[in-house]
């Protein structure tokens, strides 16, 4: 059964079916502002996950039961779990106006070197465990060491209908030492990309990774990440916390499935390095 | 028919007078800072209601139910019981702290049903509890139709939700169809009438025993929990109800429990809550900003639990050496996140989905506070609830 209208909804709350997760994140980066960076390395409650613990080029599945994220409860199969609302709150003004993408993180390939030209073959020996088919799954590379910047890369990839050899668009590589941001995103420059890479054609989704091409050499690694959007929310200002109902604002409920290792993308203004955020998650399952 | 199914109802009810306002204020921890992303209970501190007297009270492992006129509770109040012949939902609420340390934070509307203290923290094997059926109430029996009628309401029968585990008792013959020392399942008919299945499965189909007379004597029906009675939406958490901190400890705690689904042998997911060493006065044992084992607020449930019947066993996988604790069975009502100093929180249940949360005949209610920053022992926090019924 899944939850498609308003007393389906109500029942499930009244049969307990219901639960609220609180979240707090201490980020601690001097991130730069219109940078994208990923929350999910940083310190807090959910623990940080750090994207370079494996062996590079090996894709690693992702999971709650392995890696945490925020926390959303215990598997519900065969029922749905969706989420019904978010709330989030910063502890000070810095780096705001922010940005949050709350993602289902799936798999990683750890550790790609920019002082490569050679193609990087990856190794699938694992594959997505959620979202199987790739369908909106999509790509973000994440700085795990500081380069200078400035090269491109490209990824060889095979998109959601299982079609093999489908290359994106050349993307630039910031200059942001930072690790944890997005290394491809960017404020003023062509090419970079905000914070997913653009796909071939029409393709909406990702399966699995084939290898990875930097087109100059430069010092430092960034890891390749398949995630899956679940929800985007703004927060625009210290003192008033951002309160989302996906059921009263869109009737549409984003799917949790079973596992998914949540936790947020981000966009700041300014170093987060001084601004805490905490908030918590609501979901229900039919 | 009780309950509201328009505005005009809702009008009509305040018009009328049925409603109830509650201002009140509470302290947090009164003993020690609350750290950034701890939860605390603020059921010992000062204000109004006053301090409880109950949590660190009563036998060791014992299941003890928790109503609004329990003495020492010090729950707040919500105007009395109005059932059957009425419904009590909360109509609004506000919350409002006006020191600037405290902020921001979400303080949590809670209805506790009833605790287990636990004073043997140094054994760090499972513990069973005693789940003494302590609710209880008279019924009659009618053959012809197999329900059953409350004759006595003193622990709120009404509350009463189907699927609810209950034993029988007589002074005399039990209805021909019942038994002494048996498990049955409610079948909620009305406010005041029942049917009663050999199973769970039986309840919730509907599929009743056959009831062949109406015995001899005054028959009693008996229960666990005095409110959500099939467990459906209560959570638990460990807390520490005392005035002193607990030892020195970090225990992964775990339950053994009876869902909402009367299945029994329930436990705990496998990455269990971890108890913070030392945990001061109020403090909800597992929750904190950072490390494994950190859970905010609730205990986490075995997959797809919706909620728990009864808990059987209580475990901290080390000695805590020194102090209390107690695990409390709760259903959250309302959240109220505050931002800023002095600008409160205001929530109308009119309007958000699902709305009007229901206040059950006997609810103790509660706050807990989760800390956006360190917060200052006895920090104030104070607000309102309406409560309107039809």
């Amino acid at each position: 059964m899944t939850i498609s209208n308003h007393k389906q909804l109500v029942d499930a709350e009244l049969e307990g079916r219901v639960r609220t997760y609180s979240w707090r994140k201490n980020p601690t980066a001097a991130t730069s502002g219109g940078l994208w960076f990923d929350m999910a390395l940083s310190p807090g409650n959910p623990p940080p996950k750090y994207w370079f613990d494996a062996t590079p080029g090996v894709a690693q599945t992702v999971s709650q039961s392995a890696d945490g994220g925020l926390f959303h409860g215990a598997n519900v199969s065969p029922s749905n779990k969706y989420l019904r609302g978010v709330r989030a709150t910063p502890t000070s003004s810095t780096g705001l106006p922010i940005t949050m993408i709350l993602c289902d993180y799936l798999l990683y390939y750890p550790s790609l070197d920019d002082s490569t030209l050679d193609p990087q073959t990856v190794n699938n020996s694992n594959t997505l465990s959620r979202y199987t088919d790739g369908a909106g799954v999509q790509l973000m590379a994440v700085t795990v060491a500081g380069r200078t910047g400035g090269q491109t890369f490209s990824v060889n990839y095979t998109n959601s209908d299982g079609v093999a050899g489908r290359v994106t668009p050349n993307c630039y590589q910031n200059t942001s030492p930072v690790v944890g941001s997005v290394t491809t995103s960017q404020s003023v420059v062509q090419l970079s990309c905000n914070p997913f890479l653009p796909l071939q054609g029409n393709d909406s989704g990702v399966r699995s990774v084939q290898s990875v091409t930097m087109n100059g050499v430069d010092v430092g690694l960034f890891s390749l990440l398949l995630v899956r959007p679940l929800a985007t929310f703004i927060i625009r200002e210290f003192g008033a916390w951002v309160e989302k109902d996906f059921w009263l604002e869109s009737c549409a409920l984003p799917i949790i499935q079973d596992n998914a290792f949540l936790n947020f993308v981000t966009c700041p203004q300014s170093s987060l390095a001084s601004t805490n955020f905490l908030g918590d998650l609501k979901v229900i399952w039919d | 028919m009780s309950g509201f199914s328009s505005h005009d109802q809702v009008i009509a009810a305040l018009s009328n007078g049925q409603t109830f306002r509650a201002n009140w204020s509470k302290n947090a921890n009164p003993t020690a800072a609350a750290v950034a992303n701890e939860w605390h209970t603020l059921f010992r501190g000062a204000g109004n209601p006053g301090a409880d007297a109950i949590f660190d009270a009563g036998s060791n492992l014992t299941f003890q139910a928790v109503k609004d006129n329990t003495t020492s509770a010090a729950s707040i109040q919500h105007g009395g019981a109005v059932q059957p012949t009425y419904y009590k939902y909360l109509l609004n609420g506000s919350c409002v702290s006006a020191a600037a340390t405290v902020v921001p934070a979400t303080v949590t509307l809670v209805d506790v049903v009833g605790f287990y203290r636990v004073t043997t923290v140094t054994t760090a094997t499972a513990q069973s509890t005693t789940n003494t059926l302590g609710q209880s109430d008279t019924f009659s029996a009618d053959a012809g139709t197999d329900v059953c009628t409350y004759t006595s309401t003193a622990n709120y029968p009404s509350n009463i939700l189907t699927g609810t585990r209950v034993r029988l008792t007589t002074t005399t013959t039990l209805p021909a169809g019942l038994s002494l020392a048996t498990d049955y399942y409610v079948i909620r008919a009305s406010d005041s009438t029942f049917k009663l299945a050999t199973t769970y499965a039986n309840a919730v189909a509907g599929t009743q025993i056959n009831i062949t007379d109406a015995g001899t004597g005054t028959h009693t029906i008996t229960w666990l929990l005095p409110r959500y009675t099939n467990g459906a939406g209560i959570g638990a958490i460990f807390f520490n109800p005392a005035a002193t901190a607990m030892g020195a400890a970090t225990p992964n705690l775990s339950l053994g429990y009876t869902n909402s689904a009367q299945t029994t042998s329930r436990a705990t997911p496998t990455v269990l809550p971890i108890g913070k060493t030392a945990a001061s006065n109020s403090h909800i044992l597992y929750t904190g900003a950072t490390g494994t084992g950190k859970y905010n607020y609730q205990t986490p449930l075995q997959s797809g639990d919706a909620g728990i019947a009864q808990i059987d066993t209580i475990q901290n996988s080390v000695s805590y050496v020194s102090g209390t604790y107690a695990v409390a069975l709760l259903k959250e009502l309302a959240r109220f996140p505050i931002s800023t100093l002095g600008l409160a929180a205001e929530r109308n249940f009119m309007f958000e989905t699902p709305s009007f949360p229901r206040i059950y005949d006997g609810a103790a209610l509660y706050f807990l506070v989760g800390s956006g920053v360190a917060t200052p022992a006895s920090s104030a926090f104070s607000g309102h609830l309406d409560f309107v019924w039809n």
